[in-house]
């Protein structure tokens, strides 16, 4: 475009092709032309991010942290159901994961002053205390359907949870977090919340139900929460918890069954290592194309 | 060149009664190759109760086929359904070459897979601009890349939009070319006498719609306004972003000086223009752009931002572009209003005359037509396998709809034989008998326009 002046007047033998529209044909050139000027302004892999496989794998640990949360709470599920686990034990667990949450949080987000933990905390009671009226209804919510729908149900909502989570930040906004969660991350999170009403209504008491269903809420509420907060406040504190929460969970689920020890890990193995590997393998695939054809981004919000 | 003439079918979804820049394309590509000897039909889909055969100026016989459109004027892919009447129609009018018209046409599409099965040369038009990067964009690439696999030459409007179409079809550039749209001047006449500068009128004409950069004019008109006590705006257009430009006004309070005319209709077109100095287009993405040409025509300095094929469109002492930006944008005006005692519309005009013409697009367009003829005809199986290049899936299911295409046409010919469609007779429709034909008052007045041209 820059020789959009030059040999406007006659020059002396043929006139150097232009890339314009306007004037008809060009002389001695066909309307086909095509010269070294095609696709000059083409850019391609432009906002490419180069990865590099030890960083995708460090990331990926938050994954597998979190499918390690949620393997806790459905052995915490069978040992209730089968009743290895009584109900005294099961508010001591809730209590004492409480006051664990609080505990970090407070040391982890300097922003925390005593007006908002009791803000916390008064907004935990009013909680607790709805849950604790609600859990007779809870009780009998399903007594109708059969505990195999019941267990089914509540493995695809698991499974919808953990496909739909927000693995990078939390749904319930973290003190000074920037961004709203997003319409999938509270999809998510209301899966996780009906598996637990699901199974708790499949108890023998109704203060079974009561330990059961603060405990799931407490941790699918909280946990991404708390796990958030770590990895703020230091990414080795946030290594090492995931680690030991990892063989914690493996240790107690090799207990367990010995099948299902066998699946975690393989689903460790396929987050941790093989998945980061394929996306850098699959890197190079990547062909992005940019151009003058493309609509132009606005610079500044549309306010409506 | 011209000794020996075609007979050409137009296709797409978009024509008469609806406006935009294809309809306006193939209305006077057509008007200008019948002007040459030729023979021009239109296939598009009905309109309402516009079913069936039509005439319109200069003979040009359009069929409406009874097709329901179902979402923006495009008709309902139904891959085979179209077959039948293609083939008659075809057969009927003794077609050489179809031609077809706008990437996002099912029409245009299925009509050209049609003509392939039957052997005919085919030409493909593109009016438009696709990025690569969502979902739409790439569904539509690979039918385009279906369509265009097998075309025998492809037009586009820009170099830009050339560029574009190369890289989404995979098509080699030597088999497009760039054909750009045209203006006709003699309907787009600057004002008799020339506009008084105490107060400088800019016109802005687009749907406003997100994609003509409606936002944009709500940043660009209250800062103008602020910075040029005799700036005037008049916004022809209408489009859901009609409410935040009233908004702006509202705000600003700049309802004295900022005109909301609402819809215009294409022939009301000039007689704004007219009344305007500077013309503003705010456009995010744009072939070409139409609007510009009509400006330009009317003596107007334009102001636009430099998206697709713009830069192209104009000389660059008769346009101001500037980057998509509300500063930029602000900055370009201002500069086109220092600009402005320097301009003279009528000579801008007739030099518009000389840069664009639709006699000079129908001859080009002849050209490719007359390549397109001479290539060599295909079998079946040479076509296959360039169908089956297109993807390691895509191909697979292109070369079914194509072997399934052929099939059905074989059933066609068995079922009704080509001989026992009746052809239509040869009218001669010369010029002077032009006041007994069917057409609309529109028709008449851009067809005295084109002969106006042309005497």
């Amino acid at each position: 475009m820059d020789s959009e002046n030059i040999g406007q007047r006659s020059s002396p033998t043929r006139k150097k092709w232009r890339k314009i529209a306007y004037g008809g044909m060009q002389p001695g050139y066909d309307d086909n032309h095509t010269d070294d000027s095609f696709l000059e302004d083409m850019i391609m892999n432009a906002n490419v991010v180069k990865r590099n496989l030890l960083k995708a794998m460090l990331d990926s640990v938050s994954i597998s942290q979190y499918i390690c949360v949620v393997a806790l709470v459905i052995v915490v599920w069978t040992c209730t159901l089968s009743a290895t686990l009584n109900e005294r034990s099961l508010m001591i667990l809730d209590v004492g994961l409480l006051g664990s949450g609080f505990f970090v949080l407070l040391i982890t987000v300097e922003m925390m002053s005593v007006t908002l933990l009791l803000n916390y905390v008064l907004k935990m009671a009013f909680f607790i205390t709805g849950l604790y009226i609600l859990s007779p209804i809870y009780y009998t919510l399903t007594r109708s359907i059969s505990s195999d729908s019941i267990w089914s149900l509540t493995g695809s909502l698991i499974i919808l949870h953990l496909f739909l989570h927000n693995y990078s930040g939390s749904t319930v906004r973290a003190p000074g977090a920037l961004e709203n969660p997003s319409l999938m991350s509270n999809v998510s999170l209301n899966a996780s919340i009906v598996a637990s009403l699901l199974i708790a209504s499949r108890l023998p008491s109704r203060f079974h139900v009561f330990a059961v269903v603060l405990f799931s809420l407490q941790v699918f509420l909280f946990a991404p929460l708390v796990t958030y907060c770590i990895k703020r406040y230091s990414y080795r504190l946030h290594l090492c918890f995931s680690f030991s929460l990892m063989a914690l969970t493996l240790a107690l689920v090799h207990r367990l069954h010995r099948l299902i020890f066998v699946l975690l890990l393989a689903v460790f193995v396929f987050v941790n290592v093989i998945c980061p590997y394929w996306l850098i393998r699959i890197q190079e695939y990547k062909f992005e194309i940019n151009g003058p054809w493309d609509e132009a981004k606005l610079c500044f919000d549309i306010r409506d | 060149m011209g000794v020996e003439k075609h007979k050409i079918l137009m296709v797409s979804d978009f024509f008469y009664p609806n406006f935009g820049g294809v309809e306006n394309h193939i209305y006077y590509l057509s008007q200008c190759l019948i002007k040459l000897g030729h023979k021009v039909v239109v296939m598009t889909h009905a309109y309402k109760n516009r079913v069936g055969v039509r005439y319109m100026t200069g003979g040009l016989k359009v069929y409406y086929v009874p097709w329901v459109p179902f979402v923006m004027q495009n008709t309902l892919p139904t891959f085979y359904g179209t077959l039948p009447i293609m083939r008659t129609i075809l057969i009927r009018e003794q077609i050489s070459l179809v031609h077809g018209h706008q990437a996002f046409s099912t029409l245009c599409h299925e009509a050209l897979m049609h003509a392939r099965t039957m052997g005919y040369k085919v030409v493909f038009t593109d009016h438009s601009l696709y990025g690569f990067g969502d979902i739409g964009s790439i569904h539509m690439n690979k039918v385009l890349q279906f369509t265009l696999a097998d075309v025998t030459q492809a037009i586009c409007v820009s170099h830009t939009s050339k560029e574009n179409t190369v890289l989404r079809a995979g098509l080699p550039p030597e088999k497009v070319y760039v054909i750009p749209n045209a203006v006709d001047t003699a309907m787009f006449k600057p004002a008799q006498q020339r506009l008084c500068t105490d107060e400088i009128v800019i016109i802005v004409i687009s749907r406003l719609v997100y994609r003509k950069g409606a936002d944009l004019l709500v940043e660009v008109i209250p800062e103008v306004c602020r910075l040029h006590p005799n700036v005037h705006f008049i916004i022809g257009g209408d489009g859901p972003k009609r409410v935040r430009l009233e908004e702006m006004r509202e705000k600003h309070s700049l309802q004295d000086r900022v005109d909301m005319l609402g819809a215009v209709p294409h022939a009301k077109v000039q007689s704004v223009l007219v009344t305007g100095h500077i013309f503003l287009n705010s456009s995010l993405t744009e072939a070409f752009c139409i609007a510009i040409l009509e400006a330009a025509s009317c003596g107007l300095l334009t102001v636009s931002t430099r998206v697709g094929g713009v830069p192209e469109v104009l000389p660059d002492d008769m346009v101001v572009l500037a980057e998509p930006d509300p500063d930029d944008m602000v900055r370009a005006v201002t500069k086109a209003i220092y600009m402005l005692p320097h301009i003279d519309p009528q000579a801008m005009h007739i030099r518009m005359k000389k840069l664009y013409s639709w006699h000079d697009v129908a001859k080009r367009t002849e050209i490719v037509y007359e390549r397109a003829l001479r290539c060599s005809n295909q079998e079946l199986l040479e076509r296959l396998s360039r169908y089956l290049a297109c993807g390691a899936w895509a191909g697979k299911l292109f070369c079914l709809v194509m072997i399934l295409d052929f099939l059905f046409w074989r059933f066609l010919q068995l079922w009704q034989p080509d001989e026992d469609i009746e052809i239509v007779p040869c009218l001669q429709l010369t010029r002077s008998n032009r006041g007994d034909e069917t057409c609309d008052l529109n028709d008449n007045e851009r067809s005295d326009g084109v002969h106006g041209r042309k005497d």
